[in-house]
């Protein structure tokens, strides 16, 4: 009894212990170190009226925005081209012999390392940053796709041929609610993936941006910007993936049903 | 082999390397362009004199084993960590719901995210480099660790309860064993992280070695011959450790089913 009660407490405030825990710490040392010391860890307080100087001056806002579009421009592209690219291969034994040992050699070289020559092709602009976060976003969906359509069992395209599904009516009834949980699967990994890698290539050349406000903050030694940004990069990932896992688990509850 | 088999992976290898000879044509043309077109598209010939040359100098290899070395030294030292991390997480209700949320609210933040707030605190050198690419080995061992830990059979538990063994035994005779398994899969995954992870850390620390320094330096430099040449190595010897780790997954997963 006293058990069960401790365990549904520690449920349901530890929780947040943890990461009080860690800010309440992070207060004392910044509090106790020395000024000389500060500038190795600033305090939660800094890292709060930095967002505030961030918002007055407007550059929070313009970062925020130039990165989700990004995301979206290179992320749309990339994944609707592996949805199809995925689906040719999955239905397709030819085309997946003519396109998949190409497929997996470039599967090899991670994305980030195409950023040097994407920039030598595409130069520093714009381009570059949407290809690179295509190509993250393209192999998760294209796997998912594939083997999405490939792992179909045949005994419910029959079911649904039994039934007078054909066309269209067999994809939307039998296909599509079959293959739509992996996919959306992929399409979180790839949601992941892209943000990871648009946040890099910021980094590395980019006039606007989460990752070039962060490079900025270090380039000028002022680590509350930097702090502001992996938090909101962090807050950002954690969104992307927490939306795609309620859709995971919306799509996929015929399963148990 | 009979005929038939031959023939048709003769038609296989014919149709997998279509694709690729297509688009190695479509390069050259692209590269005779003009000035502009040729210094993006490198015509194939420079790639390859490219490739001979650093690998005559030894370039390549210095480079390479460098890459190799910082992915492995963090895979070293990230499983270690993690190994201790998810040990508790997986042991202890109480480390697990007090450490869990900061640990998966920690993990969201993109390791390259990461990468400006390292510099600051570790300097631009390989230090800086190690953080990061430990920690890529880090989060996905102690999520396996936990993991492995949680799924212990309840039988062998309550066997080792009935043998009144003391808590030591059991995690060295029970516990650990049949975790094992998913911390040698949690591992060999982690490679696969770190590799990209050591060359990504290069890339953004303006690192001036390894394949990732390698290929900014030829980057600034505009050599385009010089950066394939580099992509081409990564993906070679990134496509060999996945290669080996499949088998070693295999291997420790064919232990698990054997016990």
């Amino acid at each position: 009894m006293m058990n069960a009660r401790r365990a549904s407490w520690l449920d349901r405030g530890a929780v947040f212990i943890g990461p009080l825990a860690l800010l309440a710490a992070w207060a004392w040392v910044t509090r106790r170190t020395s000024p000389e010391g500060a500038q190795t860890l600033v305090s939660p307080g800094q890292v709060v009226s930095a967002v505030g100087e961030l918002l007055a001056n407007g550059q929070l806002l313009h970062h925020l925005r130039q990165s989700p579009v990004r995301l979206a421009a290179g992320f749309g592209c990339g994944a609707g081209l592996g949805l199809l690219f995925g689906l040719l291969m999955g239905l397709s034994r030819t085309a997946d012999e003519v396109c998949g040992p190409l497929f997996n050699a470039v599967r090899q070289v991670p994305s980030i390392a195409f950023i040097p020559m994407m920039i030598l092709i595409f130069g520093i602009e714009e381009t570059f940053k949407i290809v690179v976060v295509a190509k993250a976003a393209f192999y998760p969906v294209a796997l998912a796709a594939s083997d999405g359509v490939r792992n179909i069992p045949r005994g419910w395209i029959e079911v649904g041929r039994v039934y007078g599904l054909r066309g269209l009516a067999l994809c939307r009834c039998i296909l599509l609610p079959a293959m739509l949980p992996g996919l959306v699967t992929g399409v979180r990994i790839a949601l992941g993936r892209s943000w990871t890698v648009l946040v890099a290539a910021e980094i590395i050349a980019s006039e606007s941006g989460l990752g070039q406000m962060m490079e900025m903050g270090r380039q000028t030694m002022r680590q509350d910007v930097v702090l502001v940004g992996v938090f909101l990069t962090g807050v950002f990932g954690f969104l992307l993936d927490r939306s795609m896992r309620v859709a995971e688990r919306r799509l996929a509850r015929w399963r148990t049903a | 082999m009979s005929a038939r088999a031959w023939r048709d992976r003769a038609r296989r290898v014919a149709l997998g390397a279509t694709l690729p000879l297509a688009l190695l044509g479509l390069w050259q043309l692209a590269s005779r362009g003009g000035p502009g077109a040729a210094y993006a598209f490198v015509p194939l010939r420079e790639v390859g004199a490219g490739f001979v040359e650093v690998a005559r100098s030894g370039e390549l290899r210095f480079n390479a084993l460098s890459t190799l070395r910082e992915a492995f030294t963090g895979l070293l030292l990230g499983s270690l960590a993690g190994v201790v991390f998810g040990a508790a997480l997986g042991l202890s209700r109480v480390a697990d719901r007090l450490l869990g949320p900061l640990y998966h609210g920690l993990r969201q933040v993109p390791l390259m995210g990461l990468v400006p707030l390292i510099g600051l605190w570790f300097g631009n050198g390989a230090g800086a480099k190690l953080v990061v690419v430990s920690l890529a080995a880090f989060y996905p061992v102690a999520l396996a660790t936990a993991e492995g830990l949680r799924q212990v059979e309840r039988t062998h538990l309550e066997l080792a309860r009935a043998l009144v063994l003391g808590r030591r035994d059991t995690l060295r005779l029970v516990l650990l064993p049949s975790a094992a398994p998913f911390i040698v899969t949690g591992i060999l995954q982690a490679l696969a992280f770190t590799w990209i992870a050591s060359v990504g850390s290069e890339l953004l620390f303006s690192a001036t070695s390894g394949l990732g320094g390698f290929m900014s330096l030829a980057q600034a430099a505009g050599r385009m011959d010089l950066v394939i040449v580099a992509v081409a190595s990564i993906a070679v010897l990134g496509g060999l450790m996945n290669a080996a780790v499949m088998r070693l997954g295999r291997r420790a997963q064919r232990w698990r089913h054997a016990t």
